[in-house]
């Protein structure tokens, strides 16, 4: 009971140095709790945020899928061949250090500032953490199993359902969980950049006098970042039960 | 080579191929151009580090040897990370302005998180024998955390520091690019509106580059300071 009260001490104190904080400072430096309560929840359901969000996230979720179908059986293919990995892992080093930002005026050359602009940032903001992760746990099987597996004589593609898939289970969804946080920051580092979506409303904000909304977007995207990861603990337990521990590690 | 046999197909302002940049970066690194402008960038990344490590490493201690305060924290911390850094700019912006101090504090937002929890689980897995090796021999309070738990959460404080750097490289660039632009970001933003595809590309291979470097710079001097602690390749 005493434990788990201290997380929401912990969190009531930062929101009440926060208030006391923002009532010393103003709104125009740092709105309170309760500034950011009455001046943006009306305009969280106003319908000039919400419905931007989804078309954010849409955009967002396209990116990410292509990132994920991509680099999953690519960091697969790099962790059981020697070649590929040779080959493509230089790439991903410099892929996993390469600024995301450093990348959007290339972009915006490349596809120019629309959809498939948003989509391909966040693909190229995803795909190496889902690679990685992915190489790093497909490289971790325990090679007796896949010996097991020669000894009742499954072929390639039987050992890799039956034996690496479920072993791969709990790095899938690391990978997904890591691959979408990725691909949340990726998306508003783009849509902050050429000033659209919910990234636009972030950079508006930010020229307004109150600072109110501005961190109510915050809150949002906060809220945003936990609800996916909770919604991935949440797959991880029902998908493969067994990795629990180890998928929440 | 993917990318050399698709760029020759393209025109050049889509994508230039490997070697058209690969001889852009000498020469622009031998004409001073992108060494003056990488100079300047530093600035901003060092002091933004510098303050992350002041700052991180002692947050992360607290929290790996204190349990009440590792529970009362523990969620605003990973609540504050799951906001991208970038999101604060407009925040920056009013606080800091457009020039060096935003973009320190970019860099250290961008790397704060990462040190701190990699140190907070380097103190929290230090061996009880160890502690209690040390409780024997007289050590308490200050003692036992500079001569004990420092030495045994140093790999950790090493790895989140290495990864902070390459958070911070990270913080850099994005800093010149969304604030006051400057130094490579100048650069970036200067070739962009000429459609200078092959001088974009330039700035972000040696960004890429200057990431690597740094992470085996950082992997050497972890071999010579820590040689006990033999980390297993990542």
């Amino acid at each position: 009971m005493k434990r788990s009260l201290l997380p929401l001490g912990g969190i009531a104190l930062v929101l009440l140095l926060w208030e006391v904080a923002g009532r010393r400072l103003g709104d125009a430096l740092l709105a309170p709790p309760s500034a950011v309560i009455v001046q943006f929840v009306p305009q969280l359901f106003d319908g000039s945020v919400l419905p931007v969000l989804a078309d954010s996230l849409r955009q967002m979720l396209i990116g990410f899928g292509l990132a994920y179908a991509f680099g999953v059986p690519a960091g697969v293919l790099m962790a059981r061949s020697r070649t590929f990995d040779a080959l493509a892992h230089p790439w991903l080093s410099m892929g996993i250090v390469t600024s995301i930002a450093a990348l959007v005026p290339l972009f915006i050359l490349m596809f120019g500032t629309g959809f498939s602009f948003r989509v391909s940032i966040v693909f190229f903001a995803a795909v190496w953490f889902v690679a990685l992760t992915v190489y790093q746990g497909a490289r971790g099987i325990d090679p007796r199993w896949l010996e097991v597996g020669r000894a009742f004589e499954a072929g390639p593609l039987q050992s890799f359902w039956k034996i690496m898939l479920p072993a791969l289970c709990p790095y899938l969804i690391i990978a997904a969980r890591i691959g979408v946080l990725h691909a949340i920051r990726a998306m508003v580092v783009a849509e902050t950049f050429v000033v659209v979506g919910y990234g636009a409303l972030i950079h508006n904000s930010g020229l307004s006098v109150s600072t109110a909304p501005l961190l109510g977007l915050l809150l949002v995207l906060m809220a945003l970042g936990a609800l996916a990861t909770w919604i991935l603990r949440r797959a991880s337990s029902w998908i493969a039960p067994w990795y629990q521990e180890r998928a929440s590690a | 080579m993917v990318w050399e046999a698709i760029a020759r197909r393209l025109p050049h302002i889509v994508l230039p191929p490997p070697s058209i940049v690969l001889v852009r970066l000498a020469q622009d690194l031998l004409s001073g151009k992108l060494v003056v402008a990488l100079l300047g960038s530093l600035e901003a990344l060092v002091l933004g580090l510098a303050l992350t490590i002041v700052i991180g490493v002692p947050l992360g201690f607290a929290l790996g040897r204190n349990r009440t305060l590792a529970e009362m924290f523990d969620p605003v911390l990973n609540a504050l990370y799951a906001i991208p850094p970038v999101a604060f700019v407009p925040f920056l912006v009013i606080w800091f302005g457009l020039h060096l101090p935003a973009r320190i504090a970019l860099v250290f937002l961008m790397s704060v998180f990462e040190v701190t929890v990699a140190v907070s689980v380097g103190a929290r897995e230090v061996n009880p024998r160890l502690i209690d090796v040390g409780r024997s021999f007289g050590a308490r309070g200050f003692e036992l955390t500079r001569k004990v738990v420092f030495p045994a959460a140093l790999p950790f404080v090493f790895a989140g520091v290495r990864i902070g750097l390459v958070r911070a490289i990270n913080g850099t660039i994005t800093a010149e690019l969304f604030f006051a632009a400057i130094n490579l970001g100048a650069i970036m933003n200067e070739d962009a509106t000429r459609f200078d595809t092959a001088g974009l590309l330039t700035v972000i291979v040696l960004l890429a580059l200057l990431g690597l470097a740094a992470q085996a710079a950082f992997a050497r001097l972890e071999a010579r300071i820590v040689p006990w602690h033999l980390r297993p390749a990542a």
